[in-house]
């Protein structure tokens, strides 16, 4: 189904911001790792957190097999992946939470990643609150993307953006007091 | 949300500052910064809940099993949950047996879980569980299924606390972690010699009783290895152990758990994990990219060297050798250059804590022989100091025994005679006290066949001896004994040693000037070498001696350079040692440089140049380099710049051989000579007056001596000493006399000097015949670029001489 050079090609339109790119790889993508996904909302995440990263390793491998993952695709395929992390949640989440929302408790943003004890209805709130965001800081989205959902250290994810990681760290204590208000008082 | 919008830079700011003031001053500070109250309460707000993500945190979901309505399953009387492992719960639990109290530890598939996929894999571990019996493997008790049908199993319940933990809190040592690691390679060890590999060894997975007693947990993920499972596992592993292939999800074998044995060696040893600190998805990335590991002296923390009782610095250094190469090889990316087995990562344990060398060392087979090649510079000077000699001796006879140990029993073999060796060097053997560096050599080829009694090894041992009698300057010597070695390897059907030692004996052939015979030699080296089963390092060396060789004696085959380009490559492409990477290049260097392709000549001696700079102890190599880039520089006219180049050769060789040394005194003969070049002969001739008497002291009447003769002769020319050029000029050609060819194209240099002697005086009659020795002899054959300007040189005089004297 996967055409040669394809992810290469959509890694390139996400570099102009298409936003369709990511609906486009979620499609791609997403038999192989719906059933990583919901396996997340059963509880079944023992002690290991590389099961959810599979999407990364997935993604890694469909562009590692077309030589294509060059240094300069690096920001790009992180923020992409990160974003298609949040996307494949999300969906997971709508169908699995279809039936009730216990509401309540808080979605926990703890340093590890956002989603690990997330239901399925904080899942879809912290994507909305997320989706405010996008259009306050889209910088500050895509921190929190990488740093919560794709597991990336504060120093990988300063790196990669390219800042201290004084000043990521910084950002993301605001920017996490931010969504937990935002989760709150919605 | 609009208002957040609105005042986005401003809240952040107001959120900053709140963090920033003790909470006393915080409402003051906050409002003098901004008087929209509102605005401040909503900054607040965010700064609030900033602060109670972690402690808000739900637990983690109690696993549902845990509510087993009879607090029991089938027989067994639950007293706590324990643990959640990859696939469900476990439990500590009790049972009557026989009349006593026996503790176990139950683990039951947790009810999601029960698909095919997963009890499959449950009975599974049963399976691999009950067939292992080893003092250092938890032991399978029991298995059943609970009375609402949930599989369980009971394992032998160890009340011990992680590998980690306990090497900490004990604060153990070096050598007491490797013991405890070996215990846990014996367990590996054994699981793999019953076809079970374990794939998520990690130190949680390793638990240590309170009387020291190790215990492998956890075969959950294992995998019993059958030609048919070969596939790809759904990952289970622990990432930060897991190997690249695994998390390539690639198909697992033995040498997966030789990783994680590495992952859990390192930070046993030095307190963090290889990349620590990492995400997951880096790691994927480091996987994919196959990235070296860490080093493992680099991952040592003050806390961690305080852990091992030792100073931070302390930590690292005992990091840096052996242990450091045994952590490389086990967490290498590629499995084929890990340890081929736990059985060989032990015996290295073994052999570090017994206090001899290791098996996996990095290879760095040194062919010192590459300095037969280098040109100007002739044999090795006959009076270095012989303790000089006899010290690098050693470092060649470690280096020996490094490779003798590769292959396995050797290095005790080899340790023995070395050791013997030296005694009787030193005793009354010689009857004296300590023997020169020649009667030491010799002795060893005298007693070598006493204590090397495999053939093979004895090849090994004359290869080795020979290579030093040459350092020596003992060409004779080290022919002889590869004569030998080349016979014998042939009897034997040993073509490695075949290879290696015809190569080596064709190059001390041509250098002794019999040509014929090193072409041969080398030809056949060369052919040879192709075969399969020769080590990259001989293959690269066959190609080497034969391709200079023949293009250093007037062969420029497009092959030879090709052969030379093929040597730089296998070194590159197999590690081979820096120096051998750099040696090579450099003789491709000095190949290109033959063929007047200077800028590609440049670029390959830049090449060696940095290699060798990885390397504190090839200064004099180094030093040679930069004295043939000087020289390219110097040929592509670009003199002013070859100076400094011809300095710091010259500098380096007077810090590594002496300033009396031939390497520097040539050195300086030639920066003397680009002095010359610039119009400053004036600073040449004192250079060249200085160490007449050195060069004098080390060539006596050899014709080696033309070299700086010329150069001197030359700066008095140049500076107007007529007759004193003439002196040196007569010297010159007389020392070349009966020793060079009468057509060869040096005599030519030597005649143009005199010629120029000469007609300075005003004797243009007398120079007339030496000039036009000059122009003939130069005319014919040159390619370098040097040697065109000389020629164009001499020509131009021949034409003055010839115009003044018809003028007359």
């Amino acid at each position: 189904m996967t055409q040669p050079g394809e992810i290469t090609l959509l890694l390139r339109d996400w570099n102009a911001g298409d936003p369709a790119v990511v609906e486009h790889l979620f499609e791609l993508v997403y038999p192989q790792l719906r059933r990583i996904a919901g396996s997340l909302f059963r509880g079944e995440r023992p002690e290991n957190l590389l099961q959810p990263t599979s999407v990364v390793n997935e993604l890694f491998l469909k562009l590692v097999r077309q030589r294509s993952l060059r240094f300069e695709d690096r920001e790009h395929f992180y923020s992409l992946s990160a974003r298609l992390m949040r996307r494949i949640l999300v969906d997971q989440a709508r169908s699995e939470g279809r039936q009730k929302r216990d509401g309540g408790t808080p979605v926990p943003l703890h340093a590890d990643m956002a989603w690990i004890d997330a239901r399925p209805a904080e899942m879809m709130d912290l994507d909305r609150v997320l989706e405010e965001l996008e259009q306050l800081d889209p910088r500050k989205c895509r921190m929190v993307e990488l740093r919560f959902f794709l597991g990336f250290t504060a120093e990988e994810t300063a790196e990669l953006l390219g800042a201290s990681k004084a000043t990521v760290d910084r950002e993301l204590r605001f920017v996490r007091g931010w969504l937990y208000d935002r989760l709150h008082s919605s | 949300m609009r208002k957040d919008a609105d005042n986005w830079q401003l809240l952040q700011e107001l959120f900053h500052l709140a963090e920033a003031t003790p909470e006393a001053d915080r409402e003051r500070v906050l409002a003098e910064k901004c008087p929209d109250e509102e605005l401040r309460r909503r900054a607040m707000d965010i700064f609030n809940a900033s602060g109670v993500e972690e402690a808000e945190v739900a637990p983690a979901p109690i696993p549902a099993q845990v509510q087993f309505p009879s607090g029991k399953i089938g027989p067994y009387t639950l007293i706590r949950h324990v643990g959640t492992g990859g696939i469900g719960a476990v439990y500590l639990v009790e049972r009557l047996m026989g009349g006593a109290l026996q503790r176990s530890a139950l683990k039951v598939l947790a009810p999601h879980s029960v698909g095919p996929a997963f009890v499959e894999r449950f009975h599974r571990e049963q399976h691999i569980l009950a067939s292992l019996d080893h003092p250092n493997i938890t032991r399978m008790l029991d298995a059943g299924l609970s009375e609402n049908g949930q599989p369980y199993l009971v394992m032998e319940y160890v009340d011990g606390v992680h590998l980690d933990a306990y090497c900490d809190a004990r604060k153990l040592g070096i050598a007491e972690r490797l013991q405890l690691f070996l215990r846990v390679c014996d367990a590996v060890a054994y699981a793999h010699r019953n076809l079970i590999v374990h794939l998520d060894l990690k130190p949680s997975n390793i638990l240590v009783t309170s009387d020291g007693t190790v215990k492998l947990l956890d075969f959950g993920t294992s995998k019993l290895i059958e030609p048919d499972s070969l596939l790809t596992t759904t990952v289970m592993a622990t990432p930060a152990y897991a190997s690249p292939e695994q998390l390539r999800n690639e198909p697992v074998t033995t040498s997966c758990d030789i990783y994680a044995l590495g992952a859990v060696l390192f930070e046993l040893l030095a307190g963090s994990r290889p990349g620590h600190g990492a995400s997951v998805a880096v790691m994927i990335e480091r996987a994919i990219r196959e990235q070296e590991p860490d080093r493992l002296p680099d991952a040592v923390t003050g806390a961690a060297a305080g852990d091992r009782g030792l100073s931070e610095n302390r930590l690292r250094q005992l990091l840096a050798g052996d242990l450091a190469t045994i952590a490389q090889k086990c967490l290498n990316p590629r499995p084929r250059d890990r340890y081929p087995s736990i059985d060989s990562l032990i015996t290295d344990i073994q052999r570090y804590l017994g206090g001899r060398p290791v098996l996996a060392r990095p290879q760095t087979a040194l062919y010192r022989f590459s300095k037969f090649i280098r040109r100007h510079r002739g044999a090795a000077a006959a009076t270095l100091l012989a303790a000089m000699a006899l010290l690098a001796s050693l470092g060649y006879a470690g280096w020996r025994q490094q490779q003798a140990l590769r292959q396995g029993q050797r290095a005790l073999r080899m340790q023995t005679f070395m050791y013997r060796l030296f005694k009787l060097a030193n005793s009354n053997y010689t009857g004296k006290p300590s023997a020169t560096v020649p009667e030491f050599l010799a002795l060893g080829v005298k007693i070598l066949p006493e204590y090397i009694k495999d053939p093979s090894d004895l090849r090994e041992a004359q290869m080795g001896l020979a290579e030093s009698m040459y350092e020596n300057g003992d060409l004779d010597g080290a022919q002889k004994v590869l004569t030998q070695t080349v016979a014998s390897a042939k009897a034997a059907k040993d073509i490695r040693a075949e290879a290696e030692s015809e190569a080596f004996s064709g190059n001390i052939a041509y250098l002794q000037g019999q040509m014929e015979a090193g072409e041969a030699l080398t030809a056949h080296a060369l052919e040879l070498s192709r075969k399969s089963g020769i080590p990259p390092s001989v293959r690269a060396w066959s190609a080497i001696f034969y391709a200079w060789n023949r293009d250093n004696n007037g062969y420029h085959s497009d092959e030879n350079l090709r052969l030379l380009h093929f040597a730089v490559k296998e070194c590159r492409d197999n590690n081979l040692s820096p120096r051998e990477t750099a040696d090579a290049l450099y003789t491709l260097g000095q190949d290109l440089e033959l063929r007047g392709r200077l800028d590609e000549a440049e670029q390959a001696f830049n090449g060696a140049l940095q290699v060798y700079g990885q390397d504190p102890l090839a200064l004099c190599d180094q030093s040679e380099v930069y004295g043939d880039l000087a020289y390219v520089t110097e040929m592509r006219g670009n003199v002013q710049g070859s100076l400094p180049l011809y300095q710091r050769a010259y500098e380096g060789y007077a810090k590594c051989s002496g300033a009396e040394s031939r390497g520097a005194l040539t050195e300086q003969e030639f920066w003397a000579g680009a002095l010359m070049k610039l119009g400053r002969a004036q600073e040449a001739l004192p250079m060249m007056e200085t160490a007449m008497p050195t060069w004098r002291k080390l060539m006596g009447s050899s014709p080696d001596l033309a070299e700086p003769l010329y150069f001197l002769s030359k700066a008095y020319v140049e500076t107007g000493h007529f007759p004193e050029g003439e002196k040196a000029a007569r010297e010159l050609v007389a020392v070349q006399e009966g020793k060079v060819a009468p057509t060869d194209r040096r005599f030519g240099a030597s005649h143009l000097i005199w010629a120029r002697a000469l007609a300075g005086q005003h004797r243009d009659q007398e120079a007339l015949p030496h000039a036009e020795i000059a122009d003939k002899l130069l005319s014919t054959g040159s390619i370098s670029a040097g040697a065109k300007q000389m020629s164009a040189e001499a020509h131009q005089l021949l034409l003055d001489i010839q115009a003044r004297l018809a003028q007359k």
